[in-house]
């Protein structure tokens, strides 16, 4: 058990941090319900970070911990298909990705901007190129560009001959739940911005205990999915992944919630961001079937009737 | 690096104390532990257990060589503690001994002190209770009003403690008292010897173990200047530290995931684990045990690291909790045919913990002020 970053991964976030700070610097948040970063995108995939889970030195903690960091920006860039699906399937082909698991007649997220679209089915994985034409954008509540595609059958389907379908569903699962994590630390960090600065009834309301308390479970839940996240990415399998996923799409609504109500109508707002992280979250919260299908998945899998309930 | 696996000289550790454990318990350790970790039944159980740990070198292995230990790390002490919760704890009272009062002694205690209190407790022989909580001062301790007061070269103790786990059949009393003047730095601890005269205990009936909860009168009770542990006043000091050890010592979460496991056999067994509601409920208790878990490791882990006390302690302690109510709530639902008659012990057992886990050792909402003090930094404030 060691729960300390190596130097090789922390100079690999170091890096990104350095990449981020300058694309942020003079940004203003347009009032708007997301505002993807093809600047950002482009640099996190020209610098090679997408490929950490490849390198032994980094691997999928590095990528996790990756996600994670880049989902605290207001601003939105894909990353879990980036980082934990197109390298073990199209790694030649460009991104943004879309990934599709079931139908492909649902909005997509990320449709709009994406340049490669992968098809992960029971057994079998697939990959087309996709260009402006092939997508319809769709107005949505959700904090990222979204979209149809226009003909399915019309796209130039490439399968992949001994993809892991299951490797790829578990890593997905690490991805999104590593997204939620940086999106809701992000959300949580402006609400503290927020309750040290407000103040009513003399103080600022983050002094009251009725607000400490629900924040103190907000950093908890947050916390732990954290370092289910990190342990799931360090172990590789699905039993860690789905409970990894599922404590994080349950702890959405909850935490969401809860710093809604303490940034007021400020947090109403368009102007103020903390949207952009709790839309994106609420998105995420229904990945891979939500959190109800994550635990019974879980539930087959930790007490298959071949597996000792020994609990290590 | 961060990694999650256990290096083989640990996992052979834990296969060890599961060895041990399959050895010393009786078959009907079950239904013993039932009975609590306070009670005579398993109280007279440690005094034959724990010994035999001892000798196995599994009691005391993180205290330093010169006091019976032999100096293992934070992760061996962490790993052996937590297979034996997850046994239900044979240690009983005796953990105490082994996680925090005899370490506290190590580090403040006189060299009297600890040839005096040591060796029992490194073999596994003595029984500790711990007089902290008074019926004015429970999450605020450092309102406590038990009184110390020096006669010649004596102390006089009066006073009264409540809810004291262990007191019945305790041999000494880790008791803090008021020797000067109000708040936190008026405090001093108390080596007390609890055949003393002038001591009474009442026991309390209560929903959690027998033997659990007292009441500890204290009347002119007089003890030798040499039973102070410290200086006067060095109380709060002394008790951070014995507690950051205690709180993380307690691996409540592995016997609430032992539990777990043995109701979904019980329901895979009456083929009624079946179906999506009983299956992602079983997956949330689980994930919530797993959540704990980790945030416990990385306590350990910061320890084990040499880095200081964190904040993050408080965010374990509300995991854990929350991991206990979700097996004991998975329970009520799902079996609860079997908190009624004897057939489930650990069901039992383990239901009277998760009822008492943000209660005992500090109240939740306290670790809930720590964390939006010190972990988020937000503003104390004149108003509450």
């Amino acid at each position: 058990m060691n729960f300390t970053l190596s130097d090789d991964q922390k100079a690999m976030m170091g890096a990104i941090e350095k990449l981020v700070q300058k694309i942020l610097a003079g940004h203003v948040c347009q009032p708007r319900r997301f505002e993807f970063s093809e600047a950002l995108q482009a640099r996190i995939e020209q610098g090679g970070f997408f490929s950490a889970a490849l390198i032994s030195d980094l691997g999928a903690v590095a990528s996790a911990s990756m996600i994670m960091e880049m989902c605290k920006l207001p601003l939105c860039v894909e990353t879990t298909a980036s980082a934990f699906i197109a390298p073990y399937v199209c790694p030649d082909a460009p991104g943004p990705f879309v990934v599709a698991f079931d139908g492909l007649d649902r909005p997509l997220r990320f449709a709009p901007v994406a340049k490669t679209i992968i098809r992960i089915q029971e057994e079998a994985v697939a990959w087309a190129s996709l260009r402006p034409e092939d997508v319809d954008e769709a107005e949505s509540l959700f904090a990222y560009p979204m979209g149809r595609l226009r003909d399915a059958g019309d796209l130039h389907w490439r399968c992949v001959p001994g993809a892991d379908a299951r490797k790829l569903r578990c890593q997905w699962r690490i991805g999104v739940a590593a997204e939620i994590v940086g999106c809701l630390s992000a959300a949580l960090g402006s609400v503290l911005e927020h309750v040290a600065e407000r103040r009513q009834f003399g103080q600022p309301i983050g002094a009251f205990q009725a607000v400490q308390h629900r924040l103190a479970q907000c950093a908890a839940l947050i916390e732990s999915s954290r370092w289910m996240v990190l342990r799931a990415a360090g172990a590789d399998n699905d039993r860690d992944a789905l409970a990894a996923l599922g404590f994080a799409q349950d702890a959405v609504t909850r935490v969401a919630y809860d710093l809604h109500q303490f940034m007021g109508a400020m947090g109403l707002t368009l102007e103020h961001p903390l949207h952009r992280w709790t839309y994106r979250a609420k998105l995420l919260r229904s990945e891979a079937g939500g959190a109800e299908e994550q635990f019974a998945q879980l539930a087959d899998c930790a007490w298959a009737d071949d597996v000792t309930t020994l609990s290590h | 690096m961060v990694r999650f696996d256990w290096l083989p000289e640990q996992a052979a550790l834990r296969e060890r104390v599961r060895d041990v454990l399959r050895r010393e318990l009786p078959p009907d350790w079950a239904q013993l532990s039932r009975h609590g970790p306070g009670s005579k039944e398993q109280t007279r159980f440690s005094l034959s257990f724990c010994p035999k740990l001892a000798r196995e070198g599994l009691l005391i292995p993180h205290w330093p060589v010169e006091h019976g230990g032999s100096g293992a790390a934070p992760w061996e002490h962490f790993i052996i503690g937590e297979e034996l919760w997850a046994a239900g704890e044979p240690r009983g009272a005796q953990y105490m001994n082994v996680n925090f009062i005899g370490m506290t002694i190590i580090r403040y205690g006189t060299a009297e002190q600890k040839a005096r209190y040591l060796p029992d407790m490194a073999a596994g022989r003595v029984i500790w209770c711990q007089g902290f909580s008074e019926p004015d001062a429970g999450s605020d301790l450092a309102a406590l009003q038990t009184r110390a007061r020096v006669s010649g070269d004596e102390y006089v103790i009066n006073g009264a403690k409540v809810w004291t786990s262990y007191a019945a059949l305790a041999k000494y009393c880790f008791l803090l008292a008021r020797t000067g003047g109000p708040g936190k730095a008026g405090i001093a601890i108390f080596l007390v010897p609890m055949d003393s005269p002038g001591i009474t205990v009442r026991p309390i009936s209560a929903l959690v173990g027998e033997g659990d909860l007292h009441e500890v009168f204290f009347d002119d009770v007089r003890v030798p200047g040499d039973c102070r542990l410290g200086q006067e006043g060095e109380a709060w000091p002394i008790i951070t530290y014995a507690l950051a050890n205690e709180r993380v010592g307690i691996a409540r979460y592995a016997f609430a995931r032992r539990v777990l496991d043995g109701m979904v056999a019980e329901l895979k067994q009456g083929g009624r684990f079946q179906g999506a509601v009983v299956k992602a409920r079983a997956g949330r208790a689980l994930a919530a045990c797993e959540a704990a878990r980790m945030q416990v490791y990385r306590i350990v882990h910061e320890r084990a690291s040499n880095l200081p006390p964190s904040a993050e302690s408080s965010l374990a302690r509300v995991a854990v909790v929350n991991a206990e109510h979700a097996v004991a709530d998975f329970g009520l639902d799902f079996l609860p045919e079997t908190y009624t008659g004897r057939d489930f012990p650990m069901h039992l057992s383990h239901h009277e913990r998760a009822i008492a886990s943000g209660i005992a050792s500090g109240a939740a909402e306290v670790q809930l002020n720590l964390i939006a003090r010190n972990y988020l930094r937000l503003p104390s404030g004149v108003r509450q």
